[in-house]
């Protein structure tokens, strides 16, 4: 049984989400571990939609009443040590839990963009910025940078050996289509809090309406407390992201996300998540997700659960971008491969 | 950052923000680059797009230099306003398309910031026609602006000096820079790709060349819907 719907997107490469789990894995990785986003913690919370929400989707989670969510953050690399103190994207998967044992998952980061159109472009960047031994940029390097008016490479943190950054600026400098996505997480700073961040799902889906309508849409969680980052100039600390969302959620203690919800136009792009919507499109306040608990069990509920971006419900499709495909077959890989604990089943028609 | 920087790591790291070279940066640095890859002044307002929510809310950000920059012209200027309140409020009624206009006095210019529906030229058109002897009288007071008077009588030429001091609007995502670049130049964008890092010197450059420029399109409360819409849905419609 496949549970996760991928948008009729078939593969040229059929062993291409293997290939990309394979070009994922860093050398500082571990195999128990996600190929990406290896360090994260597992929440619990509950998810209210929005009046508004049930005139757009049909989903049983936008019809009204409460939803059990189970979530993760997480920090982008697929490195083994926490290093919460560096620029790095951050990772939000969150899965509805509906009636019958059946579960949506929406997988969301804090990069606004994908780095790669297509499967094969997304496993080309995945080698091409495969870490490298990471050093200091010379003195005379940086000044004659300066001279050109072009900024020098960051220092390395301490402790930081390897690094993608060459070689993802290497990649950005041949294909235009990489070059927000890299510039953009070159810059993207550390949150003071997993929950002072701003989650993109990045890719397009189709939503259906009780009336039939179809729209092709973009969702984002915004956090209620607002967005703020450590400041870049002080020295990462390693780890404090996991106590910080234990020390807020202890007691009564609670963190609240608005889930927005973007809608396309004719002449946006539905298939390519490198290409952004321009921030004018008419924006849905679909509902409240309130997070109120650290998962007891953080092995069953956080490394080993497998989340998937096509393990969608009735009501919401998969668009046609071929890398939201590509990643729905490396979630299960990835899954299979750590012995994580296989999505459940969805109801979308897209699922066997 | 690391803490195996050497000496002389640390004097290079610390050059931004030493007196010395940012003069250097600002007389030397900046004038060769500008002098060995001047930019076009690229064009003010919004860009054409055919998605509707490009064309609501659109922003308007004119900025026109005053002839006399004392305070004696910053008060001819408001009074130009100030006597035309009651023809304005109507103007804009009578356009039916603008979410917001306001004049500001900034420093040696007078400045008109609006968010209007539709298409510029139709913008500027209904407003001469509303609005027309306000700008006569504002005409009277800018650099360029005598040619222009009275502006019903010279609506090509007012639309195309409107568009010329309406300020650049900075991309909303700022690799596409490197393609507007491209295009001023009558080049296809992006082809070939730019060199990533050189993004902040293509921004200093163009800084120069358009010297205030608009950070973005807007950030919008209600995106994608336009006055009439809104007026409609509140049931305050004209």
């Amino acid at each position: 049984m496949r549970c996760a719907a991928r948008g009729g997107v078939q593969m040229e490469d059929p062993e291409i989400a293997e290939k990309l789990v394979k070009a994922l894995h860093r050398p500082d990785g571990s195999d128990d571990l996600r190929p990406v986003h290896s360090i994260g913690i597992g929440v619990t919370g509950t998810f209210v939609a929005s009046d508004v929400a049930r005139n757009f989707c049909k989903a049983e989670h936008f019809q009204g009443g409460k939803f059990p969510v189970s979530a993760r953050f997480s920090n982008g690399s697929g490195s083994a040590t926490v290093h919460d103190g560096w620029s790095d994207v951050r990772g939000f998967a969150t899965r509805f839990h509906l009636k019958d044992d059946v579960a949506t998952d929406l997988i969301a980061m804090t990069l606004p963009e994908f780095f790669a159109p297509k499967p094969d472009s997304f496993l080309e960047f995945a080698k091409e910025a495969f870490p490298v031994r990471r050093e200091i940029e010379s003195p005379w390097k940086k000044f004659w940078g300066m001279l050109h008016l072009k900024p020098p490479l960051r220092d390395p943190y301490p402790g930081e050996t390897i690094s993608p950054d060459a070689g993802a600026i290497r990649f950005a400098d041949k294909y235009s289509y990489a070059q927000l996505g890299v510039f953009q997480a070159a810059t993207i700073g550390a949150p003071k809090s997993y929950v002072r961040a701003m989650y993109h799902a990045v890719h397009t889906f189709i939503v259906t309406a009780s009336d039939g309508t179809r729209r092709w849409v973009r969702f984002t969680w915004e956090p209620i407390a607002g967005v703020l980052n450590t400041n870049p100039l002080e020295t990462p600390v390693d780890d404090y992201l996991q106590d910080e969302l234990r020390t807020r959620l202890d007691g009564d203690g609670h963190a609240r996300f608005s889930l927005m919800m973007a809608i396309g136009e004719t002449g946006d792009d539905f298939k390519d998540s490198t290409s952004p919507w321009p921030p004018h499109r008419v924006r849905v306040m679909m509902g409240t997700l309130t997070i109120d608990d650290v998962a007891d069990d953080q092995t069953a509920q956080s490394e080993k659960l497998s989340f998937n971006p096509g393990l969608l419900t009735p009501g919401i499709d998969p668009s046609e971008d071929p890398v939201l495909a590509v990643r729905t077959d490396a979630y299960i890989v990835s899954s299979k491969q750590r012995g994580g604990t296989p999505c459940p089943f969805a109801r979308s028609t897209g699922n066997d | 950052m690391t803490d195996k920087l050497g000496w002389l790591d640390r004097f290079v790291n610390s050059l931004p923000n030493r007196w010395w070279f940012k003069l250097l940066s600002k007389y030397v640095v900046v004038p060769f680059w500008v002098w060995r890859d001047p930019k076009p002044k690229l064009e003010g307002g919004p860009r054409n797009s055919p998605q509707p929510s490009e064309n609501v809310q659109r922003m308007m950000n004119l900025i026109m230099p005053l002839k006399d920059k004392s305070p004696l012209g910053r008060a001819m200027a408001a009074l130009a306003i100030a006597q035309n309140v009651d023809e304005i409020f109507a103007g804009l009624d009578n356009v039916g398309t603008v979410h917001t206009a306001r004049f500001l006095i900034l420093h040696d210019n007078i400045c008109m910031i609006s968010v209007y529906d539709g298409d510029f030229s139709n913008y500027i058109r209904d407003f001469i026609g509303t609005v027309g002897s306000v700008f006569d009288g504002i005409m009277e007071l800018v650099e360029g602006g005598d040619a222009l008077n009275p502006t019903e009588h010279h609506i090509e030429e007012f639309i195309d000096w409107v568009h010329a001091h309406d300020l650049f609007q900075a991309p909303d995502f700022p690799t596409d820079l490197f393609g507007l670049q491209d295009a001023a130049k009558g080049l296809p964008p992006n082809v070939p790709a730019h060199e990533l890092m050189t993004l902040p010197r293509e921004l200093i450059l163009q800084l120069h060349a358009n010297p205030n420029l608009s950070l973005g399109g807007g950030y919008r409360a209600y995106p994608g819907f336009s006055a009439a819409q809104v007026r409609s849905k509140f049931g305050v419609g004209w």
